[in-house]
């Protein structure tokens, strides 16, 4: 008897605090301030590309063709003018207004960062918790591969992979996508190889669980901490590499309004119009710089050694 | 009474790089339905390891099961597919392991890590997955709407609880109990025991409880036997072992614990240490740390002696008393 009200007595107190993990992470993710911010940011970035896709489908692009595509002379480079919201940020080489451009553009340069980064995470996931978890001769072959797909600088390997399958969206997500995966198959395969030797996953064996519920259930999501935030810095960097391929005219091709594209397409002009480089530029940065903040956020919370 | 374990000349070897380390050596060991058996030993003596080695949980590709037979009913688990032997693991055999704060997936809740065993050896409903799940935390003293609680949320003792509740889940035969309370403290670990032994009872399950604590053997065990050097050198009923010991090793052991009722001034530990397991010394493996080691003893590893009783003994001086 006396057992089972030490028991109880232990047990409200325990639950009067009672959070679940994620509960934690979010409260700890709250106090950086920065963080939060730049959390806002890209969500109002996605809700932006979300509602233009929403009303290119629901006008029939009509807007799309009439202000972000179709070329408007008597407007060419057109200053910046502040009491007219649609000519906020000016017009580009072809009349266009940039603001417009920017709006219907932050598909392109988020989502395809975000599907790029999704799919060489996965892949790359996949084939490094296999190494880790199996280790020895299946381990070295699939590393040794990965360390060759490693040794050819990314943007090369990016480039060569577009120029040989030619530009098109989708060619442009492989050849993001494809460079990354070494990177992500080292991160997974170092988290599973130090998580795999710890004691619960011997005790979830002992108690009969299986391979592939080792690996989905008890290595993954304790390895996922580096990986997550491994993914959204990795964001950033397709966000850059795609503006990259657009400014060497291999990625999103005119007219389309990727922001990477409209910086490439604007510095013939730079001596006479600072506005269509320097938007799309801020664009690019702002974004990235919150991914970054974001990032490094959701670190500081997810790493149990700096819990208070 | 009929033996529902039965390990015969096991062998298990860690090849390294450094070289072969030894770890069991020989053993054979029974183990009796419905009985506890305490396992003792020094550290690194190979108890571990044995218990890995009932559950087929050796560390590839380094360790490896040389020879021998584990017998579970009659059926040799060495000679099982991983598939058969994943079946028998929760359900039939289950172990507890040494540290509660390690032992546990952090990222999943504790309900549905005790699911998750009656989930994989029942098909039962979602549920009856529940209830179950429920009984089992209430079972072991934690209050069912705790289930929905992270490891991190529950103490050390609680979460050694829920390990009990996992290991228990599925009504094994037998389970291992590999040093469950090492990493608690002392009224806790009575808690711990005292709790297990009632459901030892409760759900008539046999044990092996491997401990370096003569205390917890003389609580819980009905049999003991004494392990060094990956080989057991003295096996007996509890009664005898500790009243009558015989193996110098297991006479060295009692002296190195404190007694209520001697007055002495200091206790007689065993000089030296165990020996390396990656180069043992050839004849008895405790030659040189015994005090009657004769010249047999350095040239020939002695056979087990059985006395009276089922009291087993692996020492020459034994064989010249008879």
């Amino acid at each position: 008897m006396s057992n089972n009200e030490f028991v109880n007595k232990g047990a409200t107190k325990n639950s009067g605090e009672g959070r679940t993990l994620w509960e934690e992470i979010r409260r700890r993710f709250k106090k950086n301030k920065f963080a939060v911010v730049s959390m806002y940011f890209l969500i109002f970035l996605i809700a932006l590309a979300i509602v233009t896709i929403v009303i290119d489908i629901v006008d029939n692009s009509n807007i799309y063709n009439n202000y972000v595509i179709k070329q408007n002379l008597k407007d060419k480079l057109r200053e910046p003018e502040f009491g007219n919201p649609s000519m906020i940020f000016g017009c580009d080489e072809f009349g266009r207004s940039i603001l417009f451009r920017m709006i219907w553009g932050t598909r392109y340069s988020l989502f395809i960062g975000l599907i790029a980064v999704t799919v060489s995470l996965i892949t790359g996931g996949l084939i490094g918790s296999i190494a880790g978890y199996y280790g020895g001769k299946i381990d070295n072959t699939i590393m040794r591969f990965m360390d060759i797909l490693l040794a050819i600088p990314y943007m090369l390997l990016a480039i060569a992979i577009v120029s040989a399958l030619g530009p098109s969206l989708i060619n442009l997500l492989i050849s993001i996508a494809i460079p990354k995966i070494p990177s992500y198959a080292r991160i997974v395969r170092a988290s599973v190889m130090s998580i795999k030797d710890l004691e619960f996953i011997e005790a979830g064996k002992s108690a009969g669980a299986s391979d592939i519920r080792t690996i989905f259930k008890y290595i993954l999501p304790n390895a996922m901490a580096p990986v997550i935030v491994q993914a959204t810095l990795g964001v950033a960097d397709a966000i850059i590499s795609i503006s990259a391929l657009s400014y060497l005219g291999l990625g999103v091709q005119p007219p389309l309004p990727e922001w990477g594209a409209m910086l490439s397409a604007a510095k013939t002009y730079i001596r006479d119009a600072w506005h269509i480089t320097v938007i799309p530029g801020l664009g690019i940065m702002f974004t990235i710089l919150a991914l970054n903040i974001f990032g490094d956020g959701l670190r500081d919370a997810l790493d149990p050694k700096l819990q208070h | 009474m009929k033996d529902l374990l039965l390990i015969k000349d096991l062998v298990i070897h860690f090849e390294t790089d450094d070289g072969i380390v030894e770890a069991v050596n020989n053993i054979t060991l029974g183990i009796k339905e419905g009985q506890t058996l305490g396992l003792v030993g020094e550290t690194g003596a190979g108890k571990t390891t044995l218990a890995k080695g009932i559950m087929r949980l050796i560390h590839k590709p380094t360790g490896k099961i040389k020879d021998g037979e584990i017998l579970y009913k009659d059926k040799d688990l060495l000679k099982l597919t991983e598939k058969e032997m994943r079946e028998i693991r929760g359900k039939h055999i289950s172990m507890i392991f040494q540290d509660p704060m390690t032992s546990l997936n952090p990222v999943m809740t504790v309900g549905e890590q005790i699911g998750e065993v009656i989930k994989a050896h029942n098909r039962i409903s979602k549920k009856g997955i529940e209830k179950r799940t429920c009984e089992m935390l209430e079972t072991v003293g934690i209050p069912s709407g705790r289930a929905i609680e992270y490891p991190h949320q529950f103490s050390g003792g609680m979460k050694q609880r829920v390990i009990i509740a996992i290991a228990l889940a599925c009504e094994p035969n037998l389970l291992i109990a590999d040093e469950p309370t090492t990493a608690l403290d002392v009224t806790i670990q009575a808690q711990v025991l005292e709790m297990m032994k009632s459901l030892k009872t409760e759900f008539n399950t046999s044990m092996l409880l491997i401990t370096h604590d003569l205390g917890v053997v003389a609580q819980n065990c009905d049999f003991v036997a004494i392990i060094y050097a990956g080989e057991i050198v003295e096996y007996g009923e509890l009664r005898d072992i500790f009243k009558n010991p015989k193996h110098p090793y297991t006479i060295g052991l009692f002296g190195s614990i404190p007694n209520l009722n001697d007055n002495v001034k200091r206790l007689k530990p065993i000089d030296g240490l165990m020996p390396d397991p990656m180069s043992l010394p050839k004849g008895c493996k405790f030659n040189d740390r015994c005090k009657f080691a004769m010249d047999i003893c350095k040239e020939k590893n002695p056979e087990m002696v059985l006395l009276n009783n089922g009291h087993k003994v692996k020492c020459f001086l034994m064989q010249n008393n008879i």
